[in-house]
């Protein structure tokens, strides 16, 4: 045994060893720094660029007017409020559908070929691209069931499938992460099962549950190409009433506009993004918000 | 009612209690994880006012045969239990017995302190709520205080009811534990190993709660700690890989075992 040999902290190999580490954790610290400086740089670029552009064609009008053919009268109000109204049918499909789901294959399903099964169809339905989506809303919601083209309602439906997959798995995942030992310990006082999953697995998980499910709806509210396929990409000039009228949405609005060969509508574009970006700010700061209200400790 | 009067838990004078009928009774208990038989055929009853601990080396299905006692092993998909285990002469695995009732008539205290996230007073008030127990809100924490009390917890968190139980020491959570288990009212109390995660000052106050708490309830305790179930309880109950091997007075158990393994457990030649 070389036990001799380990115990001279202070010769000179043993500084050079030390000096390697410090090296080491240095070049970790520039490298892990150069990443974080890359994308912010891009962020700052594109905030930038669009700000730029867009501040001059952000105004009350603007935020009021909808679509129009000329551009000094075109806004984006019709597209946001058709946003909203989308994300709004979305959220209230897919939220307690996908926490119901999550739940259940939890805490209730038994662990056979079957769940086994859903969970990997769950698991490829994330990651299926959204277009694909966006046709089998136009199969289902448009062809077979009628419902009106180019409404939130249908586009908020097309999403929610989109988002449901995501809200599932992160559910379930924050499920998981809820203790055995609370369960045990709720079950040990005389807790049902719905009793436990009710009062403790739930709000434990719903922190997780909630940032799983603003995260996909960001992701939903950034769509384009399965709000394509159902139509939500005609020229609409009246803000929706409600969720079965004609209308338009944020992201394809953007998309329309920067399409346009009018010179005049590179600055809407820009406008409509910096609005679009806004909203997902928002968005993302509500879902921090949540997190931390309703986060507990173990 | 005798068995009450007794103040030294070691004391061999007892009355012929065996002839009552016990609050709980096991016999030829299995219990198989997948193939694995991890009980091999247990048979113990457990009695009114008196404490009985289970002892053993690790592994050897102490807390499996807790488990069976309120059933908590049917939270585990691949445990199978076999034989019977009758609670006041009912078969607690029939058909006709509730298990969420069962849980409630007998309680649990685990191995790792485990409060809820959630408020002292809650933590306590939980079990009488969802039961039904209290009729309004002053009968709740008249519940509360009583349970804590017997928990010997009152006095150190009656200022600071509405903090989180998760904020509480070591075996100040135990205690807590303690009390949302008593809060119920249960005929029997199992406690697995409650005492392995404390200090000698706290595990010296749960023991001394054990004390009080005997006489109003049946207690079944697993314990690691030799002198611990010599000072806790009246019966002990040896297993050794999957059985028990000797079960009898604690004072027997400890001063004059009738099988060889069994002394070479508690003289400490192997564990
Ligand atoms: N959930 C489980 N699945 C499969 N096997 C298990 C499970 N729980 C326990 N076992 C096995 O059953 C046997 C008895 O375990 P048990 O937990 O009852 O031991 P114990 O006497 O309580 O030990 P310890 O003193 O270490 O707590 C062990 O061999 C263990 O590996
Ligand atoms: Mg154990």
């Amino acid at each position: 045994m070389s036990s001799r040999a380990a115990s001279r902290w202070t010769d000179g190999s043993m500084g050079k060893r030390v000096a390697k580490r410090y090296a080491a954790e240095r070049r970790f610290r520039l490298f892990g720094l150069a990443a974080v400086g890359l994308s912010l740089a891009f962020l700052a670029f594109l905030l930038i660029t669009m700000l730029m552009k867009g501040i001059g064609g952000l105004s009350l009008e603007f935020l009021s007017n909808s679509d129009a053919t000329e551009a000094a009268n075109a806004g984006v109000w019709g597209a946001l409020k058709g946003s909203l109204l989308t994300i709004l049918v979305t959220m209230a499909i897919a939220f307690p559908i996908g926490v119901l789901s999550a739940l259940y294959l939890e805490e209730f399903a038994p662990r056979n070929r079957w769940t086994d099964l859903i969970e990997v169809s769950i698991n490829n339905l994330a990651a299926v691209p959204s277009i694909i989506f966006g046709l089998l809303g136009l199969a289902v919601f448009l062809n077979f069931m009628h419902l009106p083209r180019s409404a939130p309602l249908v586009g908020g439906l097309t999403l929610a499938l989109m988002t449901m997959p995501v809200i599932v798995i992160a559910g379930r995942n924050a499920i998981k992460s809820v203790p055995p030992s609370i369960r045990d310990a709720a079950l040990g006082v005389g807790a049902s099962k719905m009793q436990v999953v009710f009062h403790h697995v739930l709000p434990l998980a719903l922190p997780g549950i909630l940032t799983g499910t603003i995260i996909g709806m960001a992701r939903a509210l950034g769509e384009t190409a399965p709000l394509l396929m159902i139509g939500m990409r005609a020229f609409i000039a009246t803000p929706p009433r409600g969720i079965t009228d004609p209308s338009s949405v944020l992201p394809v609005q953007i998309f329309l506009w920067s399409d346009e060969v009018d010179r005049a509508f590179v600055e809407k574009t820009s406008a409509a993004i910096i609005v679009l970006l806004i909203f997902m700010l928002l968005m993302n700061g509500l879902a921090i918000y949540l997190r931390n209200k309703f986060e507990r400790r173990w | 009612m005798i068995d009450t009067l007794i103040p030294t838990p070691t004391d061999t004078a007892e009355p012929a209690v065996e002839e009552r009928t016990p609050k709980m009774s096991a016999r030829d208990v299995k219990v198989f994880y997948g193939a694995k038989e991890a009980l091999k055929g247990v048979s113990i009853d457990i009695h009114d006012d008196r404490v009985t601990a289970f002892i053993g080396p690790s592994g050897c299905g102490k807390s499996t045969f807790l488990r069976c006692l309120n059933r908590m092993n049917d939270t585990i998909p691949s445990a199978r239990v076999t034989g019977t285990i009758e609670l006041d002469g009912e078969d607690i695995n029939s058909a006709a017995m509730d298990v969420v009732q069962l849980r409630a008539r007998v309680g649990m205290v685990f191995q790792k302190p485990n409060p809820f996230p959630k408020s002292i007073f809650e933590n306590v008030a939980y079990g009488p709520r969802i039961h039904g127990l209290a009729e309004n809100k002053s009968e709740l924490e008249a519940i509360v205080e009583k349970s804590l009390k017997r928990a010997g917890l009152w006095d150190e968190v009656k200022d600071r009811l509405n903090e989180s139980g998760t904020a509480l020491s070591g075996g100040q959570q135990q205690r807590l534990c303690i009390a949302r288990a008593i809060a119920v009212d249960p005929e029997v109390i199992l406690m697995d190993e409650p005492c392995s995660a404390l200090d000698p000052i706290a595990t010296a106050k749960i023991e001394e709660l054990i004390h009080e708490l005997r006489g109003r309830y049946a207690i079944a305790i697993v314990t690691h700690n030799m002198q611990q179930a010599a000072r806790v309880s009246q019966r002990t109950a040896f297993f050794h890989l999957g059985e028990m091997v000797e079960y009898g007075k604690t004072s027997d158990i400890f001063t004059n075992p009738r099988e060889q393994r069994t002394q070479d457990y508690i003289t400490g030649r192997y564990g």
